[in-house]
């Protein structure tokens, strides 16, 4: 009996809709389709893959973060603070960040899997307390002016490429072969398609939550050192939003918002496909506000896509 | 403790809350044997092959396998010891492939700390595993999704004896399947029990029993009544005892009382 292969399909879906919108705005603006435009587009966006990279592997396994925006407040006003305020050693700096990173994510997961609450509940109780702690840690203060030893992570050039690019690439694949290649992936995608029957074969999952928040908590604080060398200054207001859009990527990228099911280079779509849309939108001139409309209704949409395979799965299997 | 058994369960004693769900229940399994347990809902049957699997720990009871005392708390350990249970719901994992849905958890590896899986190895094992049970599953890359009832039990199986199984604990396998996919189903646990694999069969079907066990354990109440030997016994004496009980005295048939533990 035919049947349309639906997980193939989706694997390209993510690409033609990002051609389909690159096609649109350049016919909307004659500035879209320029080298110029194209390769701001991807600088601008290196630290929303990393962060919905980090992301992605909470997801797929079978949970959800939504304090990665505060996390990057957090982060982002200590590193600052530790090289601008306390003159601290750059790398030393870098270090004091991502090390208060993975303990952010780890603190997370020990909630999520240890007290058992609900990571949707769980991480946004979390959101709070990190951004409280943000304000409290630089009172309100902004920090800028950095080293030029930090702002090499996105203004300095390896072989001609921008090191920001360099470094996002490298997580993406190194995500991609844990994904595909390792027992650590393929023992989180069995987490996240059934927990309970994982559990049942022996996955210690309490273990590996705990490790999916830290890894992201990880990935996010790395994340949070390109944004703010990029924009070379930092308050506590800097992060909060990235949650939303990494979500919003992540499913748009394929990445299920049930668990068990994504792919990294999709995701790197879903990224680009809201990219070209805030980007498009802009040079077409329909400006910064009706961009949040756009967003929400993508995710929306992203989100009753992933139920309405899942629910055609279902009535597949029954029906035999 | 004789080798005779392959496994034995000694004054097993399990309580949930207030409820005694198991009240010292001993139980010996022969080697190669298929034992079919029976008894009514909440009678204790998946209880008791639950402490077995590991899924449960036992209050009081011990557990010998091969004649040596075992230390069953994990799904892990009764797998260390060759013991594996299929359960009801089937835990298999819709998002994967029937390969992968085997080796969950006991990947094949290679490279340093077993870091890397062995793609290769692992299709080629499931092929041979299929093969070897001669099932109709086309590919061990069928995504499960997709699978009828019978497809997903054959699976499971496969799963329960791609290592080193030597005790099969199913939980109502041929519940949810049509006539003839739980004939098919039934051929495949005859030819598990020839490749010298023994079973516990959980089932409300007694006639499935009578088909294919070499014994049957009745359980009422949490306690062991009787454990009959099938070639012995009819349709009707083995349902007396799930219904009655083993002090029976000989009067007419009870009304039938559907208790439930909960």
């Amino acid at each position: 009996m035919p049947k349309m292969d639906l997980s193939g399909l989706r694997k390209y879906t993510v690409l033609f809709i990002l051609l389909g919108l690159m096609a649109f705005f350049s016919l909307a603006s004659p500035y879209f389709l320029t080298a110029r435009n194209l390769t701001n587009i991807v600088i601008q966006n290196t630290y929303f893959i990393i962060v919905a990279v980090g992301l992605s592997f909470v997801m797929i396994g079978g949970g959800i973060d939504l304090s990665v925006g505060y996390q990057m407040s957090l982060v982002g006003v200590i590193t600052a603070m530790a090289m601008v305020l306390y003159h601290l050693p750059v790398w030393l700096s870098v270090l004091i960040g991502l090390v208060l990173g993975t303990l952010l994510g780890l603190i997370n997961g020990l909630i999520v899997s240890r007290i058992r609450i609900f990571p949707l509940i769980a991480t946004l109780a979390t959101s709070a307390v990190f951004q409280g702690i943000s304000y409290l840690v630089s009172k309100a203060n902004t920090f800028r002016s950095y080293p030029p030893e930090f702002l090499f992570l996105t203004r300095g050039k390896v072989l001609g490429v921008p090191f920001d690019i360099l470094l996002t690439l490298v997580v993406v694949i190194v995500a991609s072969l844990v994904y595909t290649e390792t027992t650590f992936g393929y023992r989180l995608m069995a987490v996240g398609g059934n927990e309970e029957a994982a559990r049942l074969s022996g996955i210690n999952t309490k273990r590996m939550k705990v490790a999916i928040y830290t890894i992201c908590g990880f990935l996010t604080a790395l994340a949070t050192m390109v944004m703010i060398s990029k924009a070379n200054t930092t308050n506590s207001s800097f992060g909060p939003g990235t949650e939303f859009i990494a979500l919003t990527a992540a499913i748009v990228g394929g990445v299920s918002f049930m668990g068990g099911e994504g792919s990294v280079p999709a995701l790197v779509g879903g990224v680009f496909v809201l990219a070209v849309i805030g980007n498009g939108m802009q040079l077409a001139g329909w400006g910064t506000y009706a961009q949040f409309i756009v967003r929400g209704l993508i995710l929306l949409g992203a989100v009753a896509f992933d139920e309405y395979q899942r629910n055609l799965r279902l009535t597949q299997q029954k029906g035999r | 403790m004789s080798a005779d058994y392959i496994v034995e369960m000694k004054g097993i004693c399990k309580r949930f809350g207030g409820i005694e769900a198991l009240r010292n229940v001993d139980l010996e399994l022969r080697r190669g044997e298929i034992m079919g347990i029976v008894g009514d809902n909440g009678a204790g049957k998946s209880t008791l092959m639950k402490i077995l699997s590991g899924a449960y720990v036992a209050d009081e009871g011990d557990i010998y396998v091969d004649g040596e005392k075992a230390n069953i708390r994990s799904p892990l350990d009764a797998r260390r010891l060759g013991i594996s249970m299929i359960y009801q719901d089937l835990a298999l994992f819709n998002n994967l492939d029937v390969t992968r849905n085997i080796f969950v958890g006991r990947e094949l590896v290679r490279g340093p700390f077993g870091l890397f899986v062995d793609k290769k190895r692992m299709y080629a094992r499931a092929a041979e595993v299929i093969r070897d049970l001669r099932v109709d599953i086309k590919s061990p890359k069928m995504s499960v999704a997709r699978m009828s009832g019978g497809q997903r039990q054959m699976v499971a199986c496969a799963r329960a004896i791609a290592f080193q199984c030597k005790v099969l604990i199913m939980d109502e396998p041929t519940a949810a399947l049509g006539v003839t996919e739980a004939n098919k189903l039934l051929g495949l646990i005859r030819n598990l029990r020839d490749m010298g694999i023994s079973i516990l069969l959980i089932t409300q079907r007694i006639p499935d029993v009578l088909a294919i066990a070499d014994r049957v354990f009745v359980l009422k109440g949490g306690q062991r009544q009787d454990v009959l030997e099938v070639s012995k016994v009819t349709l009707d004496d083995v349902v007396t005892l799930i219904v009655k009980g083993k002090d029976r005295n000989g009067g007419p048939a009870p009304e039938v009382q559907y208790k439930s533990f909960g």
